[in-house]
């Protein structure tokens, strides 16, 4: 059964909550995660072309510390891989795969696991953040932040559903 | 203690509840959008009314200062805009960002694609961010709450939260048992 195979969503989002309460307890800062993805972006195009990178303002804050990889948030993601890593061979889920919903071709499937990733990261920039650092942090800050980000997110979801009703069935 | 130790093993119970909740397979993650599975919602509702009763409980013990706690700035248009974009990539992609790690620490090779390209938008953005720094500083409420908004007490607002959640899970948990 598909149900058994994971913990009850009520008693994994208590869990995250109170993780979130406690990283709000401990650092004033709730959780994160795209934040860390544009970190890695900057580092790594001043890696390939330092004055491309000199030239986007945007990522002049992120590049001006001291040592940019000694962040919190990238250190936090990198707990989120071991975790979620540990929660699959605990469970026997874990397994090399290529998910592909529907009847998609691996090319198409590419495509669209590429040009969804290039909207995720573009629009967690616009909104100072994604899902884990808007939408749940500021969710449970209640801050109008996070939840005119989710609600948005979930009708625009929804939406695109419905257009892309092969997509994932 | 290191803070970054710290970051690592608050990142570690986030994943393993992500990954153990189901929220580290595309599938789940899609369902509420097809409605046919309201894991993420059940997840995440949770999470945020659990979250937020801890924060305003301590805050209203003195145990914790909420004016010292860093609030997700509100700019309006830019985040609801921001979030029409986020769910056509979530829809396509199946991942967010949190849980592209968690997907791709399972095993999901096509999560690490995700990844690479919310690496992309990030850096889109950044190139993209002289021509609309205007709209992305737009319609700035700084540190708005609902409370604050709404002008009503904060358990005002949790208590009518709880009574909407109840109301979402009662039927979603139906929707589910009907198939």
């Amino acid at each position: 059964m598909e149900r058994e195979r994971f913990w009850s969503p009520y008693v994994a989002g208590a869990g995250i909550g109170l993780t979130l309460l406690a990283a709000l307890y401990i650092f004033n800062w709730g959780l994160g995660a795209s934040s860390a993805f544009s970190l890695l972006a900057a580092v790594a195009v001043k890696g390939l072309s330092p004055e491309f990178a000199g030239s986007l303002k945007y990522f002049s804050r992120q590049l001006s510390a001291a040592s940019p990889l000694k962040n919190w948030v990238l250190f936090e993601v990198g707990g989120l891989f071991l975790g979620a890593f540990t929660g699959s061979i605990l469970s026997g889920t874990i397994g090399l795969r290529f998910e592909r919903g529907g009847h998609l071709s691996s090319g198409t499937r590419l495509l669209t696991a590429f040009a969804g990733g290039t909207l995720i990261g573009f629009s967690s920039r616009l909104a100072r953040g994604c899902t884990s650092g808007v939408g749940l942090s500021g969710g449970a800050q209640l801050a109008l932040s996070g939840w005119i980000f989710l609600i948005s997110m979930f009708v625009s979801g929804l939406i695109a559903a419905a257009f892309l009703r092969r997509l994932w069935t | 203690m290191n803070s970054l130790l710290i970051a690592v093993i608050i990142g570690f119970f986030f994943g393993l509840f992500l990954e153990r909740g189901g929220l580290g397979d595309p599938r789940k993650l899609t369902g509420v959008f097809y409605l046919r599975d309201f894991t993420v919602p059940k997840v995440m509702f949770t999470a945020i009314l659990v979250a937020a009763t801890g924060l305003y409980l301590l805050s209203d013990l003195k145990v914790m200062d909420l004016s010292r706690v860093w609030i997700v700035p509100t700019f309006f248009w830019p985040q609801v805009l921001a979030g029409l974009i986020f769910g056509v990539g979530f829809v396509l992609s199946g991942y967010c960002p949190g849980t592209s790690v968690a997907s791709l620490a399972s095993g999901r090779v096509d999560a690490l694609v995700t990844m690479i390209g919310i690496g992309a938008g990030s850096l889109l953005f950044a190139v993209l961010y002289p021509s609309i720094q205007g709209f992305y500083v737009s319609s700035a409420m700084r540190n708005a709450t609902l409370p604050g908004v709404l002008g009503l007490n904060h358990w005002i607002v949790l208590l009518a939260l709880y009574v909407l959640a109840g109301g979402l899970f009662y039927l979603m948990e139906r929707h589910e048992r009907r198939g």
